[in-house]
């Protein structure tokens, strides 16, 4: 036996509490756990954007068109690195309501500016040969199981061949795989040439400009310049990070990292009283017999210190159950959530700040019983019975 | 029993001040004990016998006075300090045994060892000496609840003497018992005075009980009023 | 001993006057009860309230035409062909000026949501002339209409009040034209009030729409007109078109957004479940305390389910306390609350939360669950106390 074993018996005399405070503590962490994976998949196109990458839209909206000679006059900025450009497919797979994100992209120079994504040489140059190829992202190749050389159906729920229909058929020339496993990759490209001859509403209009910078530093001056280049023409610009875009986008939702964190506050605030509630009245229970510990020589900072190591103890059994349960029901989830929420992972930030709020936890629900146990006056305690 | 003063308390004085009304326990008690006594206080209800043991104990501090122990004062010792030298000379033994419930009898008995840097194997043996000579090594594995009051007393006892402590400090050790039983219990206490030298301060209700020591002292209205023996007294 | 009822009533009065004893376990089950009802009608307030926007937005008499298939008027598109075709569709009410026909289109542009500074899609929508009286509860409230053939808008409130820069008389430039904002709508705080209006033919000319459009609403003629015209598109081989009720379309729309309730149930059920956790905490310490009144109770001839029931009622009590407590903090933090989402357009919608006497009842009964459950097994321990608890100390 060691002091530890103490505390251990302690914690485990009352099992029925034990249990209950146990499965509080890990409701309370479970949403912790899921919810933060959630937050985290929103936020995750602002904080996995490359700092160095620019977004040129239609200062409309970016849902309005901009001509494509825009991109030759804004590679000849000073400061511009390289630039390409997307187009919206509007693309789903058999049904409207399994969405496929597909962009018409430039197969020369997507990948001068989405360099922290990677595709296997040999797939690459067999995309760039082959019109009708498609290149498809990593996790949509898991979630739906296409391999390299299978041939799908992708219609467009905008745009329609000269036939009328408005479904293409592509083969699967590749996997596009990041380089952090967080960054997106639940998305397919398509040849922009091939997609602007087949479909009907012609004209040399692109969606977006994709661009990166020599240096961070200059994309202010950057996204100034080419705004300024295309002022007062029909088609003004509106430049501004990756970052900056996802974070406007994610936005329009709602404020849905306030509401997250509101739940998870709530349902820790909830679990603090209770386990709080529940840790002063077992030491208060025990009054007696810390006394006794006291009169065989225990210290008061030795009995403080037990006290609080027990609300630890039980914060941790709870905790690291609860985010274990989040990340199990999250792996769970994912493939049923893979066109909504395509980045939702437990990452190790959910786990660390999980720790985090675990010490916490056990910090204020076992300071003030361990502050009475440490203050207990022996004589009294004894004299109580 | 050897001539060497155990206790030797000076002049102490002790008041409850409890809002404007104070309380007065003792006022200039002077007592030395030696050690090796086995040595019983009597005397009616609220006379402060729990009172002095606590004092003696270190739980407790009086107003003013001074207690010698071995010749230190301890009275104004801080609580760190009280609780070492706690650890170090005293143990104690309650009319309510208070065993922790959930700790078996050897862990009961093993819990002073965790305040001293022991290895293993060296608790293990003492806390089988101890629930040797209480003579229940055979309930060693038993939780409190397992056990008769009589039993929970005697583990109570190991535990006050599995960290050698030259004093034992025991408030009415047999006031929850049976005749029998508490004859059992007086006889260990005994033995611990005599075959191991341990000084015992009892305190107890009953003048049976109060027979087993070889000092018996009878507190009223905080004074020592008679004297079986002269030898604990100076 | 008296009556059973007389025997309950007897511990449950004990067990209530007990209550201030444990003030503080007594109060952590009360809140958290309290805390699991608010988040639950937030997510209901939120949901409902968006609901109760698209509802509110629908017209019985009013359809909507689309292109087949569509779904969205976002992903719809109609040559000025189609609108000429099925104008002439029996069922469409008619007036003074022919039939009540609207072709819609809109164009997605940014506006800066007050709330967070950043650019948010709104609707741009051009429509006919019979447009803006084919909506249900619209009215001009300031300024005037805007005129055909120029760039007018006119603005509903809700975008007023959740984006900046579209105040009566503001000017703003899209593409290379400039537009004015000369009046102000109100749409009774429906999905059209988050809307920018203009004539459809200027948006059409302004961004190099030729004669198409989005959609058609007209005013339907009877209960049958629907079918008329279904009809009607049915016999001609060159429309292929999806006819509904306006509120039809717009209680589909608000579908996903219903999501939010089921979500709000879905957490409030987990925090419930912690909730009671707390709650049999809090019951089983109070029967252990009461542990010796009870057994004497018993040893005296009360009968084991009059602590039951004593047991129960205390639970009870508090969590309901609680639920009251909870539904009170959501009315007062939520309800009325404005914001607004992303709607089935892609564009913004404003809607205010809306606390509303169903939710209130849900909060009441996910708390009544808590105290029963919570009081339960509890309450079955201190019907079986052993008799001996009354003869230790
Ligand atoms: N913390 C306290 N505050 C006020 N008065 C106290 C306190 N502790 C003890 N007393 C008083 O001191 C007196 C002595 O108490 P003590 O417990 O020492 O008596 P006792 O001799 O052990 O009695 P008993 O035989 O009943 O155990 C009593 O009158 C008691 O009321
Ligand atoms: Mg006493």
């Amino acid at each position: 036996m060691n002091n530890f074993t103490l505390v251990r018996k302690n914690l485990t005399r009352n099992k029925l509490r034990l249990f209950l405070n146990c499965f509080a503590i890990f409701i309370a962490f479970l949403l912790f756990g899921a919810l933060g994976a959630i937050k985290n998949a929103f936020d995750a196109g602002v904080e996995l954007s490359a700092d160095d990458r620019l977004v040129t839209v239609n200062k409309i909206n970016f849902t309005q068109p901009l001509p494509l000679a825009y991109v030759n006059k804004i590679r000849t900025l000073e400061g511009v690195k390289d630039v390409t450009w997307a187009n919206w497919f509007g693309g789903y797979y058999q049904e409207p309501k399994n969405q496929l994100m597909t962009f018409a992209v430039d197969p020369e120079s997507y990948f001068e500016v989405y360099d922290d994504v990677v595709v296997d040489e040999q797939e690459l140059e067999n995309w760039k040969k082959d019109r009708q190829g498609i290149l498809i992202g990593e996790r949509i190749a898991n979630a739906r199981g296409w391999k390299v050389g299978d041939r799908i159906p992708v219609s467009s729920n905008i745009f329609s061949k000269h036939d009328g229909s408005s479904t293409w058929d592509f083969n699967i020339s590749g996997i596009v795989r990041p380089e952090n496993p967080q960054t997106d990759t639940s998305y397919t490209l398509i040849h922009y040439k091939y997609f602007m001859e087949t479909q009907i509403w012609g004209g040399d209009w692109i969606g977006w400009i994709p661009l990166t910078t020599q240096n961070p530093e200059l994309n202010e001056e950057v996204s100034r310049a080419v705004d300024k280049m295309f002022a007062n023409s029909p088609a003004e610009t509106e430049t501004s990070t990756e970052a900056q875009f996802s974070k406007a986008f994610v936005e329009q939702m709602g404020d849905i990292g306030f509401i997250i964190m509101s739940v998870v506050m709530a349902a820790f605030f909830t679990i603090l009283l209770i386990v709080g509630n529940s840790m002063w009245q077992s030491i208060k229970e025990r009054t007696s017999e810390i006394a006794v510990l006291k009169t065989l020589g225990f210290t008061a900072e030795k009995v403080f210190a037990m006290v609080l190591a027990e609300s630890f103890l039980l914060a941790a059994l709870g905790g690291i159950l609860g985010l274990g349960g989040a990340w199990l029901s999250i792996k769970a989830i994912t493939p049923m959530t893979q066109s909504i929420l395509p980045a939702l992972v437990l990452g190790h930030q959910v786990f660390i700040s999980g720790l985090m709020f675990i010490a916490i936890l056990g910090f204020v629900t076992g300071i003030v019983p361990a502050w009475q146990a440490m203050k207990l006056n022996t004589i009294e305690a004894l004299s109580r019975r | 029993m050897s001539n060497e003063l155990l206790f030797d308390l000076k002049n102490i004085e002790k008041r409850f001040v409890r809002g404007r009304e104070s309380i007065s326990i003792f006022d200039g008690l002077n007592i030395t004990i030696k050690k090796g006594t086995f040595v019983s206080i009597m005397g009616p209800s609220g006379s402060g016998k729990t009172t002095l043991l606590n004092m003696l104990g270190g739980v407790d501090r009086p107003t003013s006075g001074e207690i010698l122990f071995e010749g230190q004062a301890i009275q104004n010792l801080g609580e760190g300090e009280l609780a070492k030298w706690r650890a170090r000379h005293v143990g104690f033994i309650f009319q309510f045994y208070n065993l922790m419930p959930m700790l078996n009898a050897e862990k009961n008995v093993e819990l002073p060892l965790l305040l001293k840097n022991l290895s293993k194997a060296q608790r293990n043996k003492s806390v089988e000496t101890a629930l040797k000579l209480v003579g229940l090594s055979d309930r060693a594995r038993h939780l409190p609840k397992e056990l008769s009051g009589g039993q929970q007393q005697r583990v109570a006892i190991a535990r006050a003497i599995v960290s050698d402590p030259d004093l034992l400090l025991c408030d009415e050790p047999t006031g929850d018992l049976d005749r029998t039983t508490a004859t059992e219990i007086l006889e260990t206490l005994q033995l611990l005075n005599k075959e191991f030298g341990k000084t015992i301060v009892m305190v107890t209700h009953d003048p049976v009980a109060a027979s087993f020591a070889n000092v018996s002292l009878h507190l009223d209205k905080g004074q020592f009023i008679e004297q079986q023996s002269s030898e604990a007294v100076a | 001993m008296g009556s059973l009822f007389a025997q309950i009533s007897a511990v449950v009065k004990m067990n209530l006057l007990s209550l201030p004893k444990r003030v503080g376990s007594s109060l952590t089950t009360l809140l958290a009860v309290a805390i699991v009802v608010t988040v639950l009608l937030a997510f209901m307030a939120m949901g409902q309230g968006f609901q109760k926007t698209m509802a509110g937005s629908g017209s019985e008499d009013v359809a909507i035409m689309l292109r087949g298939g569509s779904a969205a008027e976002l992903n719809s598109g109609l040559g000025g062909d189609v609108y000429t075709n099925v104008s002439s569709s029996p069922g469409i009410a008619k007036d003074e000026n022919g039939p009540i026909i609207s072709g819609e289109l809109y164009v997605v542009v940014d506006g800066v949501k007050k709330s967070s500074q950043t650019e948010a899609n709104l609707p741009l929508r051009g429509i006919g002339p019979a447009g803006f009286s084919l909506r249900k509860n619209i009215s001009l409230i300031d300024g005037r209409m805007f005129e055909e053939g120029k760039t007018e808008i006119i603005v509903g409130t809700s975008i007023l009040s959740q984006f900046s820069g579209f105040e009566l008389g503001s000017k703003m430039k899209f593409g290379a034209t400039e537009w004015t904002v000369v009046g102000v709508f109100d749409a009774g705080g429906s999905v059209f009030g988050s809307e920018l209006l203009t004539d459809v033919r200027t948006l059409q000319a302004q961004f190099n729409r030729g004669n198409s459009y989005q959609s058609i609403r007209v005013r339907l003629d009877g209960p049958e007109a629907i079918q008329k015209i279904r009809d009607f598109i049915e016999s001609d081989p060159r429309l292929n078109l999806d006819v509904m009720t306006e509120q039809a379309y717009y209680s589909d729309q608000s579908r996903d957004m219903g999501r939010l309730v089921y979500m709000g149930w879905g957490l409030a059920i987990f925090m419930a479940l912690g909730a009671l956790a707390g709650a049999l905490n809090t019951m089983y310490t109070s029967v252990e305390a009461k542990a010796v009144e009870i057994a004497t109770l018993r040893a005296i001839g009360f009968k084991g389910i009059s602590a039951f029931f004593g047991t129960l009622v205390e639970s009870l009590v508090l969590a309901i306390i609680g639920g009251v407590l909870g539904t009170l903090i959501a009315f007062l933090l939520f309800d009325g609350i404005s914001t607004s989402t992303m709607g089935g357009s892609f564009t913004q919608v404003v809607f205010d939360f809306n606390v509303s006497a169903d939710a209130f009842k849900s909060g009441i009964i996910l708390a009544v669950i808590i105290g029963l459950v919570g009081g339960f097994f509890p309450a079955w321990r201190a019907s079986r106390m052993p008799l001996l608890k009354a003869f230790s100390s």
